[in-house]
């Protein structure tokens, strides 16, 4: 493993009180090489009590802002603080720690901009996932492949590996949650972006982000900021000639 | 538009006109709402005191009452003070989100479990976009 580089694995969390404790002691066994933040987004549960008694370094959005603000929280932190590689994961334990050690390994061997751990690129199989859910992940894998010429399998995984390069474009324009906007958005910038299996465990404490409402406002929002952020990435391209 | 309605329809602007201005003089509107409300009314009131401007207006619009124009060009003001409205409420509600991600960082920053900063040479990032 690429001891040189100075990574941060990054857990943006809210009310996550129920697996907060049992994802930090995972990290931090079976990834002692690399620092940690959390960055509690407005909490309203014990989250942020947990996280001062773990001895976490923590930022603490004092309202909820939202997943796609504590991502950049995240990699304004790290870009801040000198880390070569962000790896970003959910904080419902749904991800497995172990995992990432691989993923890591093929992000260095890949030279990767972003490495998506992804549940569906080896198996092309949605058929787990809800039925509106399935519809939009392939509606918004299909939209990628279009717009950012890359087949990309899973759009919403919350696991990702993030090289340095990519910190700045990702903080400058806004995504929603950095799904499919932001991997359309480095692809027409010529960013790297590719795909790792992996395997996730059911949630078992808290709420998906997702409620009903967001169901319907989610994928229209995705849909025109990646719209906009082609155009973005166009006139980025053109002011760098 | 008869003569009692254009009277009326004078009198609440120049209300309209004294509350802004008082607003403005106790700084609870800022300036730049203030200016483009009183723009708006004060053009409202020439296009009522003036009736050939009124009439040009409705036939350009091709409305058949002077009054369906006026309420047409309303709610065109409506809705571009909505759109302004939302905006600034967007300008406002992200410098919100980055003062708060800001003070978060450095509450993170001020932790003595942060671990220091390395410097030196950086390795090799490998191939890149246009981004860099």
């Amino acid at each position: 493993m690429g001891t040189t580089l100075r990574v941060l694995v990054a857990i943006p969390a809210y009310d996550e009180a129920g697996s907060i404790r049992t994802v930090i002691e995972r990290v931090r066994t079976s990834l002692p090489d690399f620092d940690l933040l959390v960055v509690n987004d407005g909490s309203r549960d014990a989250t942020g009590q947990i996280l001062t008694q773990l001895g976490v370094v923590t930022t603490t959005h004092l309202c909820n802002l939202g997943y796609g603000r504590a991502i950049q929280t995240a990699l304004t932190y790290a870009q801040r603080c000198d880390y070569d590689v962000l790896i970003t994961l959910d904080a419902d334990g749904q991800h497995y720690p172990e995992q990432v050690n691989t993923l890591y390994t093929e992000h260095l061997r890949g030279a990767w901009d972003v490495l998506i751990g992804s549940r569906y690129v080896e198996s092309h199989d949605y058929s787990q996932s809800p039925l509106g859910r399935r519809i939009g992940m392939r509606i918004f894998s299909w939209l990628v492949r279009m717009v950012g010429r890359k087949h990309i399998y899973d759009t919403t995984s919350g696991l990702k590996i993030i090289r340095r390069s990519a910190f700045k474009p990702l903080t400058r324009w806004h995504f929603i949650d950095f799904h499919a906007e932001a991997i359309v958005y480095l692809l027409r910038l010529g960013y790297r972006v590719g795909e790792y299996p992996i395997t996730v465990a059911e949630r078992r404490h808290g709420q998906s982000m997702y409620s009903l409402l967001t169901h319907v406002t989610y994928p229209l929002k995705t849909l025109l900021i990646l719209l906009i952020g082609v155009v973005e990435a166009e006139l980025t391209r053109r002011s760098q000639r | 538009m008869t003569t009692q309605g254009t009277i009326v329809l004078i009198a609440v602007g120049l209300i309209l006109l004294v509350w802004i201005l008082d607003l403005v003089r106790r700084d609870r509107l800022y300036v730049g709402y203030g200016i483009i409300l009183m723009v708006a009314i004060l053009g409202a009131l020439l296009v009522l005191a003036v009736p050939p401007l009124l009439r040009g207006i409705t036939r350009l619009v091709g409305a058949v009452f002077p009054a369906s124009a006026l309420t047409l060009l309303a709610l065109c003001f409506i809705v571009f003070m909505l759109v302004y409205i939302l905006a600034q409420l967007t300008v406002v509600s992200n410098r919100l989100a980055l003062l708060v991600q800001e003070l978060a960082i450095r509450q993170a920053d001020e932790s003595p479990r942060r671990p220091a900063a390395k410097h030196g040479p950086r390795p090799s990032e490998g191939r890149s976009g246009v981004d860099r």
